[in-house]
């Protein structure tokens, strides 16, 4: 393939590898999060019960 | 009602691409001098202008915290700011990739180049300043004073293009006085520009709403200790 061509195949891919690694890692965040949300709002309403 | 916003985005941005794509890919000749590398610029500018707008509309945002301290401010800061660093790698990534083909190295230090990856590497260290301080008052007004000095920065390497003789091209967009793109080659940038800029709103919003389970997070923990 023309090099040309080739390098503008690489720009391109570059280009979205990088959108879509950021969306990946905004969902590994946003599992995290939710995960951590629910685990603490147990925390609280079981401190809640005690008292 | 936000989810609904964020397809309605996702269906915009997809339909332009998809279309325009088309026409950078199969309608658009090759550029005389550059070939077929010169549609780099379809995703280089757009990414690059994306960058620069977010770090600016960050700096309003940081403005606002300092000036009523209202957290809503630093929480929008942050997520404009995050995802204005990701369309910046790749208006860095992708002109590195052009360069290769045009001036047969990867890199070169001159003005724009160096200004705009140390303005990368300065919004790079805010989010990473965010994490080392726990308190959210004292986060936000440190993060607030780093925005302010990467977007005098981000100006910087806006306007070095003209300021100095820079290896990197000078303005090609007419509306910048430029005109160095053939009238029918500079409509799909503006194109890919909306799709690009539906495409980060959708980010800012996903981003937004974790910034917000944080805050609430942070909140119960509190709640919680206090039992």
């Amino acid at each position: 393939m023309n090099q040309n061509i080739q390098y503008m195949l690489y720009g391109l891919m570059a280009a979205w590898l990088i959108v879509v690694l950021y969306v990946v890692h905004l969902t590994l965040r946003e599992n995290r999060l939710r995960k951590e949300l629910d685990r603490v709002r147990r925390m609280v309403e079981s401190g809640e019960k005690r008292q | 009602m936000r989810e609904k916003i964020i397809f309605a985005l996702a269906a915009v941005s997809g339909t332009i691409l998809a279309w325009n794509m088309n026409t950078i890919f199969n309608k658009l000749p090759d550029e005389l001098n550059q070939g077929a590398i010169y549609r780099i610029i379809y995703f280089h500018v757009p990414a690059n202008i994306l960058g620069m707008l977010g770090f600016g509309l960050a700096l309003l945002f940081s403005i606002g915290f300092l000036m009523t301290k209202d957290l809503r401010y630093d929480a929008l800061a942050v997520s404009v700011t995050e995802v204005s660093l990701v369309f910046a790698a790749i208006g860095l990534a992708t002109g590195s990739i052009w360069a290769r083909i045009i001036w047969g190295v990867w890199w070169v230090w001159d003005a724009r180049l160096t200004s705009w990856l140390a303005c990368w590497l300065i919004f790079a260290g805010y989010l990473l300043l965010r994490r080392a301080v726990d308190e959210a008052n004292q986060r936000a007004r440190f993060g607030a004073v780093v925005s302010i000095l990467g977007t005098v920065n981000a100006y910087i390497s806006y306007k070095s293009i003209e300021w100095w003789n820079t290896q990197h091209p000078q303005p090609v967009l007419s509306i910048r006085n430029g005109g160095g793109m053939a009238p029918g080659m500079e409509p799909p940038l503006y194109w890919n520009l909306l799709a690009l800029m539906c495409l980060a709103a959708i980010l800012i919003m996903v981003r937004m709403r974790q910034e917000i389970f944080a805050r609430e997070i942070d909140t119960l923990r509190r709640l919680a200790h206090s039992h």
